[in-house]
């Protein structure tokens, strides 16, 4: 153990941790139609005469069931109106969530 | 010799015409499978319901969080984005994916953030689209 025994070794930086790193994105598009997600439509959808209910499922956007539902993704605000209490973020949807569908 | 110079010169236009052609079928297989690009990427710290940068910068503080705005131009079922952040000794910081059906213009956004501070450094964002490298992008972030 000399005293020149840390000479000439390079002082290791500590690697950073990323693990906590979070993320996310969100789009204009619609999603695909592969992926729309499909509808319930038996007796727990709660279909009544003016409206529907949708369980969100993951992978979910309200452009994506917009566009299930009404045939055009650009019609996600009426989902989002439809269901202000519970969309506070129209981004940000989670899976179980039920939506009230409103007729096209 | 006269006409062995024709005959070759007949062969060099055939050859090219059948080149030709094969560039031809060959863009519009590509244009029929991806049939968008992206356009413009794009490094803030916020965005808009456009999902378009509102406070475009490359360098960033340890808190913030950092978006890219992918602007891409085209139509297509479906194309998948792909995001891949790294640090500046090679460590993968994110990898997010978003599949898509554009219609003409769209933008869409992808964001990281880092609850204990970003470690000051250089930093590389990729944007793959279907697999393949659209943009590079490179970024700071410096202590507060």
């Amino acid at each position: 153990m000399g005293i020149f025994d840390g000479f000439g070794k390079k002082e290791e930086k500590p690697k950073a941790d990323f693990s906590n790193v979070q993320s996310g994105s969100s789009t204009t598009a619609a999603a695909p139609a592969a992926e729309a997600p499909v509808p319930d439509l038996g007796p727990a959808a709660g279909t009544s005469g003016s409206e529907q209910t949708y369980t969100v499922v993951a992978g979910d956007s309200l452009s994506k069931i917009a566009k299930h539902f009404y045939g055009d993704a650009n019609k996600w605000p009426r989902i989002h109106e439809a269901n202000r209490d519970q969309i506070k973020n129209p981004d940000l949807i989670h899976p179980g969530q039920k939506l009230r569908i409103p007729t096209a | 010799m006269h006409r062995s110079t024709k005959i070759q010169l007949s062969l060099c236009v055939v050859l090219l015409a059948a080149t030709a052609a094969c560039r031809g079928n060959g863009a519009n297989t590509t244009a029929d499978t991806a049939g968008v690009r992206v356009t413009e990427v794009t490094l803030g710290r916020s965005v808009g319901g456009d999902k378009a940068i509102t406070d475009r910068t490359d360098t960033f503080k340890p808190n913030d969080t950092i978006y890219v705005s992918v602007a891409t131009d085209g139509a297509a079922p479906s194309a998948t984005l792909r995001a891949k952040w790294s640090f500046e000794d090679g460590q993968l910081v994110n990898e997010s994916t978003r599949t898509i059906a554009p219609v003409n213009k769209e933008r869409t956004e992808f964001h990281i953030a880092k609850p204990d501070g970003w470690p000051a450094g250089k930093y590389k964002l990729e944007v793959f689209l279907n697999d393949q490298s659209a943009e590079t992008k490179s970024f700071d972030v410096r202590g507060s």
